[in-house]
């Protein structure tokens, strides 16, 4: 899940300025949830640009189909709860093809642009500085947490000799807290980190 | 000439009441290499984080602290953090920016330098590690080696005076000790290395002090402390094999 | 219950955007006016937490497992506005980064998840926690309250779905009230025995614990409070109130909407209180008695989980 994020290859898709690809996103989301499913012409427009940037992309086509089957469980409630109505077919048709033409978009463009530039994009909107600087860190130590996570789980499970689902939940329920007090004694040094080296 | 360290007497309890540091006094003269002792739990990361004002927390604590002959107060903290780089134990913790070129910018940043000069200094620091080129890694994405050096460049891009390292060594394998042993001789600042890498400070150090339990318990020339075989085992430490053998230097 | 993009429509998601936008502003300025400098990093590596955490598998039963949502929990570590902040935070990094959750639907997910969970989950378990005392209190109060929040954030969702028309609210509402009412449990047993393994560890780093007590916190969750109303308002009264004549058709259809009236003790002899109708009746007493069964269960779970009473 994460490695697609890291080590791509290059293309005229990742080159592009991270501000216009979230302008677009936005345009193409907006637009996309509006526009009245009757617009076929439209739809498939925009299905056809899609599958072209993702070619462009370079990125690999298995992947962006098993992001993209994320959807199916909802979809699938939704087409069974409107198939028996009059108006239906064109109500589910409208939410498949606008879910996975959003989804599509974002899958593209999120996965061809660093997160760093997104909130540098951010930060140019003026959102709140308190708010960029905490999904920086979660980002930052968002990997670090979830090794830690694992390795505590590993650890715990080689000691685990009982079977019985009470005694595994008090467990996980230990390494989340766990989980909880390391990351609150790392924030702190962190803190320390940042003042050590002059942050006001 | 002022020192560049001069710590009187100085006391520190944790927040539960044990005591970390019982009237510590040392004094560290301008361009030394001091290596600073001791087993786990004496209080030698605590005594790191009052060089440069991280504690006390109420900065109204038992003791004085000097830094190039000023005392660490709530009023100089930022000239005493220009002057004292500290390069923590774990790399992680140091290391919050989502890149490398982002992360050693970081302090000159902080000290509102021009985007040029901060440029200069990200490149030189990141040269004189060894890792040129690495701006745009991620972070999370390098090895423990060139986290540590990560690290190191962010100091070395304040260009302080005083450079401390705790446990700078620990968990590289035998080559990334050899190369931050070598970068750490090249760079002419004073240093206090927190570490219980002997052979690093045969190599480094002039002098050592011991600490344990919160007092320090030696404080002498590196080679006569090192090999006093009975003072190393009494405070969790040995004497270091490469003293063993009398190697010529 | 990340709604993806493409199942609300153009003015559920404007309406939603507005309400989170002004919430999550709010919650910025109140962090930044309580927080101390030395626990801002706090905020993101408890966002990394919360989502390191929600990939824990509690094991259920077959294949199936149950998750952490955590938006009480975080509320009930570091506060309400934090944790509104924390759980913005995470669903920003899960839509961008994991595509979990749509852009436009990020006002809607951010109101439901990460204000309406944690504010209401901060609110119950702050008012149980006035009538339970020490940490066994604390620990049914977080229980009850992570449930409730669970449920109220799937009405609203369902709510929001139906105003969009994509799905019709007497599908949406039970099937979501329903089926959270059970992933509802979960959550609040997992919460519990979480905040309970981090009292124990080290209760200092618990905000809301700190020695000075329970902070007062009226004018902000009066803010809070006004702000909920008004999205529930938005997207839940109409149907509540429209809702029962559809009912009725579907129940006249099968013909056993008189046998439903005498289950309620009617002081009337026609159906309850004039102006109110049987079904808004029959879900209310049906949800009061859901709440009551499940604060019944909580308080089990905490003098099962806390043997003797302690002082906080």
């Amino acid at each position: 899940m994460v490695n697609h994020l890291h080590g791509r290859p290059d293309s005229p898709v990742h080159r592009l300025s991270a501000a216009l690809k979230l302008g677009l996103v936005l345009v193409i989301i907006v637009a996309t949830v509006l526009a009245p499913i009757q617009w076929r012409a439209w739809f498939i427009g925009e299905a056809v640009l899609l599958v072209l940037t993702a070619s462009l992309s370079q990125l690999p086509l298995f992947f962006l189909f098993r992001r993209l089957l994320v959807l199916s469980p909802f979809v699938l409630g939704v087409v069974l709860v409107n198939a028996f109505q009059p108006a239906g077919r064109d109500k589910w048709l409208a939410v498949a093809a606008k879910s996975v033409l959003c989804l599509l978009t974002v899958i593209l463009v999120s996965n061809t642009t660093p997160f760093s530039q997104i909130l540098r994009v951010l930060k140019s909107i003026h959102v709140p500085a308190l708010l960029i600087t905490t999904l920086a860190l979660m980002h930052r130590y968002l990997f670090v947490l979830m090794d830690e996570s694992e390795r505590m789980r590993r650890a715990r499970a080689s000691r685990t000799f009982t079977r019985g689902r009470r005694f595994h939940w008090n467990t996980l329920a230990t390494v989340v807290g766990q989980l909880f007090v390391r990351a609150s004694e790392r924030a702190e040094r962190i803190y320390d980190a940042m003042c050590a080296r002059g942050w006001k | 000439m002022n020192a560049a360290i001069e710590i009187a007497n100085l006391k520190y309890r944790y927040h539960d009441g044990t005591e970390a540091l019982c009237g510590v006094s040392f004094r560290v003269a301008p361009g030394e290499c001091v290596a600073l002792l001791g087993p786990n739990g004496s209080g030698k990361s605590t005594l790191l984080l009052h060089l440069n004002g991280i504690l006390p927390e109420k900065l109204s604590g038992d003791g004085t602290v000097k830094i190039l002959g000023e005392p660490v107060a709530p009023r100089n903290l930022e000239t005493i953090r220009r002057e004292v780089g500290l390069v923590f134990q774990d790399p992680d913790d140091q290391l919050f920016c989502p890149t490398v070129q982002e992360d050693v910018a970081f302090g000159p940043q902080q000290l509102g330098l021009e985007d040029t000069e901060v440029a200069a200094r990200v490149d030189k620091s990141l040269a004189q590690v060894g890792l040129t080129g690495f701006g745009r890694r991620a972070t999370h994405h390098l090895s423990h080696g060139e986290k540590r050096r990560v690290c190191l460049a962010g100091v070395l891009a304040c260009e302080p005076a005083i450079l401390i390292l705790d446990e700078p060594t620990s968990d590289l394998d035998p080559r990334g000790r050899r190369e931050f042993k070598a970068l750490l001789r090249q760079i002419p600042a004073t240093k206090l290395i927190a570490t219980h890498d002997l052979e690093l400070v045969v190599e480094l150090c002039s002098r050592a002090i011991v600490l344990d339990r919160g007092s320090v318990v030696a404080d002498g020339p590196m080679f006569e402390l090192l090999n006093d075989e009975k003072l190393m085992l009494e405070h969790g430490l040995e004497r270091p094999h490469i003293l063993r053998h009398q190697h010529p230097h | 219950m990340h709604i993806p993009d493409g199942f609300i429509d153009g003015k559920t998601a404007a309406v939603t955007a507005v309400i989170s936008v002004a919430g999550v502003g709010f919650a910025l300025r109140q962090v930044r006016r309580e927080l101390p400098p030395r626990r801002v990093p706090l905020l993101g590596l408890a966002a990394a937490f919360l989502f390191a955490a929600q990939m824990v598998n509690f094991p259920v039963a077959g294949g199936t497992s149950g998750h952490l949502v955590g938006g009480t929990l975080v509320a009930a570590l570091l506060g309400p506005s934090a944790a509104v902040v924390v759980v913005t935070t995470v669903l920003i990094v899960q839509c961008f980064l994991f595509q979990d959750g749509g852009v436009m639907a990020l006002g809607a997910n951010v109101f439901n998840m990460a204000i309406l969970n944690s504010v209401v989950g901060y609110m119950i378990y702050r008012v149980v926690c006035q009538w339970l005392t020490g940490i066994r209190g604390r620990v049914t109060a977080i229980a009850f309250a992570a449930w409730c929040a669970t449920v109220l954030a799937a009405i609203c969702c369902a709510g929001q779905l139906a105003w969009s028309g994509t799905v019709p609210w007497s599908v949406a509402f039970p099937a979501m009230a329903t089926v959270h009412m059970f992933i509802g449990v979960g959550e609040g047993l997992i919460s519990a025995l979480v905040f309970l393994a981090v009292y124990r560890a080290r209760p200092d780093l618990i905000t809301e614990t700190a020695l000075t007590g329970q902070p007062k916190r009226l004018g902000e969750l009066v803010r809070y409070s006004l702000l909920v109303t008004l999205g529930v308002a938005v997207f839940v009264a109409p149907f509540a109130c429209s809702w029962p004549d559809g009912l009725d058709s579907v129940a006249d259809k099968f013909g056993f909407s008189h046998k439903m009236a005498p289950l309620l003790p009617a002081p009337a002899p026609n159906y309850l209180v004039p102006g109110i109708h049987w079904a808004v009746g029959a879900t209310a007493v049906a949800g009061a008695a859901g709440s009551l069964i499940v604060f019944a269960l909580a308080l089990l779970m905490g003098r099962w989980l806390v043997p003797k009473p302690k002082d906080l």
